[in-house]
């Protein structure tokens, strides 16, 4: 078991895990975090990504030894005051979300993106989203959204 | 004309998806719940000697391990044919099959019961080829059923002897596909509820068809169907793919339910969900066909065998729909077809987007092309000369009247957007200049017959529902997969009622409140299900009419507008004001009328005869084209597409953005198929079983698709709409192989057009021996869990040393490999988590060249400033490896001592003379890298050791570089081979030095110095370049010369040697 001391979506949480918890085990099961999701497990499919310390990462690989004193934010943090983001807001006007399984790690990956490079490429936004499958749109929305958010998001 | 009807409209359940909100089979939470899991079988044919589950039992905290003796109900189940079980009796028929299920209070417990069940068994030899399947001596699969052959539909038109007689050509081909998975990105999930109130039970889960899961467990549980209660939770994917096995699975569920009276929740991993979830089915399609000198199809037989796996499931249907279309949209006098499937020891195979037709698809299509260049003419003319027109005969014998046939139409709009013609100019062009890549386009076309046919009742419901507010809801029959029937529900209701879409509310449908809609496939849902909404809504639109027609002063409807939330004369009349629906509708309810419609929609007439497979199959049909331009590595064998126009008659649009939406995602799921998705199993062992075996695309796997939708409004859908969600998917992988065909001059007969069956003509896969796979599976972890581990973080570098000295831990850093090779070990596994030692972290220069620490990550190297500019292979190599997310965490160390043969990081590293620093409690040393590395997975690391940085020096002179990374696709891969190399020149321009690593070719990754000192001192010029290819053979041969991919990897290795260099001779030539 482990003590763990970390930030989720700014908020200081503290508890007490075993030791083969992974981030996505403690955000769904711990902390009823549910919107990051599971598809594969081993860091193929995007399904969990969330931002730890500024950086888009799959919280399936990450152990919660290695939590400590982490910030995490998850798609449970993008909507604001019940005001969605521009991020999110864009998702659904260019309709890059069908079945909307991939949507809150999609979101994570092009919001870690943004959060440093406001203004992607077509290229970079490929890249970032490289890590991110989606079985249903076909992806083509969801670069448009990307590329079309607006400067604040 | 219409409000809303054929515009972009946002999703309605849009919100709770982008927020994290929708709550999804997995997402559910129940206090007190059970966590479920399967134990399942080790072999994949045998019979069951002994079952032991005492050990098991007695693990604290297992509730419950049902078996198949304890099944209440029907034990044995099957949508069509009674052939399968949720738990297996003593006969294992794949290696998906279930022996038992366990239900734990938590998800490890219940993990560590599931091993702890020891089974034995008497292995059978498995029949996994369905070629021999049907030989007389093969064993029976079910001896029940008395023959291996599930199902054989015949169909019989014309006289097929004369048609050939009178033809001016035959030619016979034989076509190829494989098993396919619809890796949903969601696995299955799904709980049940005891339901005191019914006695019964409430099913929960990600659920495609609720009224086909409702039958199943009450089935399987002995109950009435109103006992049961089915709610489908939102789907996160499913493509024809969450039927049987979730109706499987809740069986389990609700069994261990009753036995532990609690909610119990079964979730699949992903390796669970590919093990058992059934597949596309696997055809192997013999076409003959007669045609004359002009083009003109004479004759056409096709034997088609179809691997249904170990059970019957949709094979029934699958291969019913591949009889009526496999002839494509061609009128020929002169057929016969006979396709059979038949039962093998593999994965078993029944519904899929495209439903038996992306095979026949394939195979069809590209015969029409090689028809067309044995007849000189241009795979457009044979289409035009044999193609479905208004009033053409169907193999079926179905006269095509009742609706537009758009055949020619949509292929003149797919050639006109792409600009077929033109590109077909210029790709010939820049073939003749560009030796090593290749341009192709090619394009297919096909007819679909809409919803279900003559293949099972057709029918569906919705309701409608005014509230006295004037506020709507909408209840359906069928079930939201993500295809957005929900939002074209709203729609038709919206544009009913003329209320703003805001005011609609889809409810959740549950089985209980109404009538069995039939299942969400064949694409039928905005076709039946639209037109039962669009029903019940006009009869609520009658309903409030009565109450206002005075008001208007009209007589009858038609002479009303109901649009923006007002119903008026659509004769603008003085003094008659327009009236708010929802007066009308509070006005209607407070006069007690019912403001409820039931829509009931049932098809027109088909009809089939089963012994020639003649009739009217289906009651209407669409048609697609669609045109692939594609690029084709040579060297490789590697299709990058470029393009794919894909243009379909849809009737009518709804919602366009979801239509547009279903031909992006349809596209993508159509270019998988085509070139990436090899599913490997061998002697019925699943070999890809998760996503880094079994690859679809990713982002970059997909340039530019063009969506042109065309309107042929359709007189029995709703404002004309039919079909789209299979169409869209059906065509992509015969206009790509067409398009190869075009690129190399060659035809493939196989699809995936994967790197070898490109290179080579056929797919080359690693060999394994089922005695070698059976052994195996004795010791291999049942479930892919990390279960047992125990994490040490120390606050040093020292600490960790001194930890290491006294006890032997696995050194945990990014852990990007490390967990997922723990999910795989059972026994305790002892961690230091090293990866916030700041010691090992930061990269630094000095005089001589730069010390990397061990803990920095990839993406912090190819930012870094200093290792852009002087080692730019190292930088090119890491912003290949994995995504960002992997690339943000693992680590250049981890990458080095991890030693895979693939490791990215580690050919640059031997490029450019890296050493490793190394430190323990005796001290410290330094080591080259490329003496570090012994072989896969094996070092020179000893187990008191820390790999504290890596030591680089820099470049004295100027190298030119060149890098190339091969992988099956274009993002998120494992690298298939690299080459690394860099040139320097002396004054007199001659090769002072070079230096060449391969990558994931040899057991580790190493200089070729044969090849390095054949070039030194010589003019790299394009002479010196092909001298090369021999030694560097023989070296290759030496080495790997008997490995199963050598045959790919030697001249594909060749190439990739010589492009590089000839790369580094142009920047020289250019600098
Ligand atoms: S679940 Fe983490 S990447 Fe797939
Ligand atoms: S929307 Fe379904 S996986 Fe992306």
């Amino acid at each position: 078991m482990i003590n763990l001391k970390f930030k989720v979506n700014g908020k200081e949480v503290a508890i007490k895990v075993e030791d083969s918890k992974r981030l996505l085990d403690i955000l769904r099961d711990e902390l009823g975090l549910t919107g990051t999701k599971e598809g594969c497990g081993i860091g193929e499919c995007g399904a969990c990504t969330v931002i730890m310390n500024g950086d888009a990462v799959c919280s399936c690989l990450i152990l919660a030894g290695q939590l400590q004193n982490a910030e995490i934010e998850t798609i449970e943090n993008l909507e604001r005051d019940n005001i969605l983001s521009n991020l999110q807001e864009a998702f659904l006007e260019y309709g890059a979300i069908q079945c909307g399984f991939c949507t809150p790690g999609m979101l994570m990956s092009a919001k870690a993106l943004l959060d440093k490079n406001p203004h992607p490429t077509e290229e970079e936004i490929k890249t970032a989203l490289e890590g991110n499958l989606c079985r249903c749109t076909g992806y083509i929305p969801i670069i448009d959204a990307v590329k079309n958010v607006l400067d604040k998001y | 004309m219409y409000n809303i009807i054929g515009k972009k409209i946002k999703r309605i359940d849009g919100y709770e998806k982008v927020t994290g909100k929708a709550i999804y089979g997995d997402d559910i939470y129940l206090k007190g719940m059970l966590y479920a899991a399967c134990r399942y079988t080790d072999i994949p044919a045998g019979k069951i000697s002994k079952i032991d589950i005492s050990e098991a039992k007695n693990i604290k905290g297992v509730e419950a391990i049902a078996l198949y003796k304890d099944i209440p109900g029907e034990k044995r189940l099957g949508p069509i044919r009674k052939d399968q079980y949720a738990i297996i009796k003593d006969e294992v028929f794949y290696s998906g099959d279930v022996i038992a299920v366990v239900a734990a209070q938590t998800k490890d417990i219940t993990y560590a019961a599931c091993e702890a069940i020891k089974v034995e068994y008497k292995s059978y030899t498995s029949v996994n080829n369905p070629e021999d399947s049907i030989k007389p001596e093969t064993r029976l699969i079910h001896p029940e059923f008395k023959s291996n052959v599930v199902v054989h539909y015949p169909l019989v038109k014309g006289n097929i002897k004369q048609g050939f007689e009178e033809s001016d050509h035959i030619i016979e081909r034989v076509y190829k596909t494989g098993f396919v998975e619809h890796a949903y990105i969601e696995p299955e999930s799904v709980t049940v509820i005891p339901d005191p109130t019914t006695k019964g039970y409430k099913v929960y889960g990600s659920i495609q068809n609720p009224y086909t899961t409702r039958k199943t467990v009450a089935l399987f549980m002995g109950l009435n169907l109103n006992r049961i209660n089915v709610f489908g939770s939102t789907l996160g994917g499913s493509f024809g793919g969450k039927d049987d096995v979730i109706n499987m699975m809740a069986c389990r569920a609700a069994l261990l339910a009753k036995i532990t009276d609690k909610p119990v929740k079964l979730t699949n991993t992903r390796e669970d969900s590919i093990k058992e979830s059934y597949k596309r089915h696997p055809y192997i399609m013999k076409y003959k066909a007669g045609f004359n000198k002009n083009g003109k199809l004479k004759a056409m037989k096709i034997d088609i065998l179809a691997d249904s796996g170990a059970y019957s499931s949709q094979s029934f249907f699958v291969t019913w729909r591949s009889v009526v279309q496999a002839t494509g949209p061609y009128e020929i006098e002169n057929i016969q077809t006979d396709i059979k499937a038949v039962y093998t020891n593999n994965c078993y195979t029944a519904a899929f987007r495209g439903f038996g037709s992306p095979q026949i698809i394939f195979a069809q299509e590209s015969l029409m092309d090689e028809i067309a260049e044995i007849c000189g003419i241009s795979p457009l003319e044979i289409r035009q000369i044999n193609g479905y027109g208004q009033g053409s005969i169907t193999a079926s014998g179905q006269k095509l009247s009742g609706h537009k046939v758009s055949l020619l139409q949509v292929i003149k709009e797919a050639v006109k957007k792409s600009n077929y013609k033109n590109q077909i100019k210029k790709f010939q062009e820049l073939n003749k200049i560009n030796k090593r890549y290749k341009l192709g386009i090619g394009l297919s076309c096909s007819f679909r017959g809409c919803s279900l046919g003559a293949e099972g009742t057709d029918a569906t419901s919705a309701i409608v529902s005014v509230q006295a507010d004037g506020s709507v809801y909408v209840l359906a029959g069928l079930n939201e997969n993500g295809q957005g029937l929900r939002t074209s529900f709203c729609q038709i209701a919206s544009e009913v009622l003329g209320v703003d879409i805001d005011k609609v509310v889809f409810l959740e449908p549950q089985t209980a409140t109404i009538t069995d809609g039939g299942p969400t496939v064949a694409s039928r849902s905005t076709l039946m299900g639209g037109k039962a909404t669009l029903q019940a809504a006009e009869e609520v639109k009658k309903v409030i009419f009565k109450v206002i027609k005075k008001d208007l002063k009209v007589e009858n409807i038609e002479d009303t507008i109901w649009a923006k939330g007002f119903i008026k004369k659509n004769k603008p009349a003085e003094n008659i004001k327009p009236i708010k629906f929802e007066d009308a509708a509070e006005k209607a309810y407070g006069a007690g009328l019912n403001l409820s419609a039931y829509g009931w929609y049932s098809s027109p007439e088909v009809s089939w005869e089963e012994s020639t497979g003649q009739g009217n199959a289906y009651f209407t049909y669409v048609y697609g084209c669609q045109v692939a331009e594609i690029e084709v590595d040579t060297f490789t064998g590697k299709i990058n597409i470029l393009n794919i126009t894909a243009a379909h008659d849809v009737g009518k649009v709804i919602n366009r953005l979801g239509a547009e939406g279903q031909i992006f995602g349809g596209v993508a799921q159509g270019i998988g198929y085509g070139v990436l998705e090899d599913f490997n199993i061998q002697n019925g062992e699943v070999k890809s079983n998760n996503f880094d075996e079994y690859l679809i695309p990713t982002i970059k796997d997909i340039n530019h698709i063009e969506p042109v939708l065309i309107e042929n409004p359709d007189k029995f859908g709703p404002f004309g709409a039919k079909s789209l969600g299979e169409p869209t998917l059906e065509l992509t992988s015969a206009a790509i192989n067409n398009a190869l065909a075009f690129a190399t001059k060659k035809r493939s007969y196989q699809i995936p057009l994967t790197l070898e069956q490109v290179f080579l003509g056929k797919n080359l896969k690693k060999p394994s021996r089922q005695s070698e796979d059976i052994h195996l599976s004795k010791n291999k972890k049942l479930s892919p869990k990390i279960s047992n581990i125990k994490i040490t973080t120390p606050a040093s570098l020292d600490e960790s040393i001194d930890i290491l000295n006294k006890k032997k831990c696995k050194i945990l850093a990014g852990g990007t490999d490390l967990i997922i090779r723990l999910r795989m070990k059972s026994e305790q596994q002892e961690l230091l988590n090293i990866y916030n030692l700041p010691q090992l972290k930061g990269i630094t220069e000095n005089n001589s060249g730069i010390s990397i620490g061990s803990l920095v990550t990839f993406s912090e190297i190819i930012k870094n400033k200093i290792i852009v500019t002087n080692f730019p292979v190292l930088v090119k190599a890491c912003s290949l490896i994995g995504s960002p997310q992997i690339r943000n965490r693992a680590t250049i160390g981890g990458n080095i001592v991890n030693a895979a043969p693939c490791a990215d990081a580690v050919p640059p590293l031997i490029l450019y003379n890296a050493k490793l620093i190394l430190k323990s409690q005796k001290g410290t040393r330094e080591i080259k890298i490329q003496d570090f590395i012994i072989k896969s997975y094996q070092t020179k690391i000893k187990p008191d050791e820390i790999l504290v940085s890596i030591k680089v020096p820099k470049p004295e002179k100027k190298y030119y570089y060149s890098y190339f990374q091969l992988g099956r696709r274009n993002a998120l891969n494992i690298t298939r081979m690299s080459i690394s190399a860099i040139v320097s020149l002396d004054k007199n321009n001659l090769v002072e030095e070079c230096r060449l690593v391969d990558g994931s070719l040899f057991s580790h990754s190493q200089r070729l110095t044969v090849i390095e000192d054949l070039i030194t001192g010589k003019e790299l010029n394009n002479i010196i370049i092909s001298e090369i290819e021999k030694p560097l053979f023989e070296l290759i041969n030496r080495e790997i010369g008997n490995r199963w991919s050598s045959e790919y990897k030697m001249p594909v290795f060749i190439n990739l040697v010589k492009s590089v260099l000839k790369d580094i001779k142009d920047k020289i030539g250019k600098s």
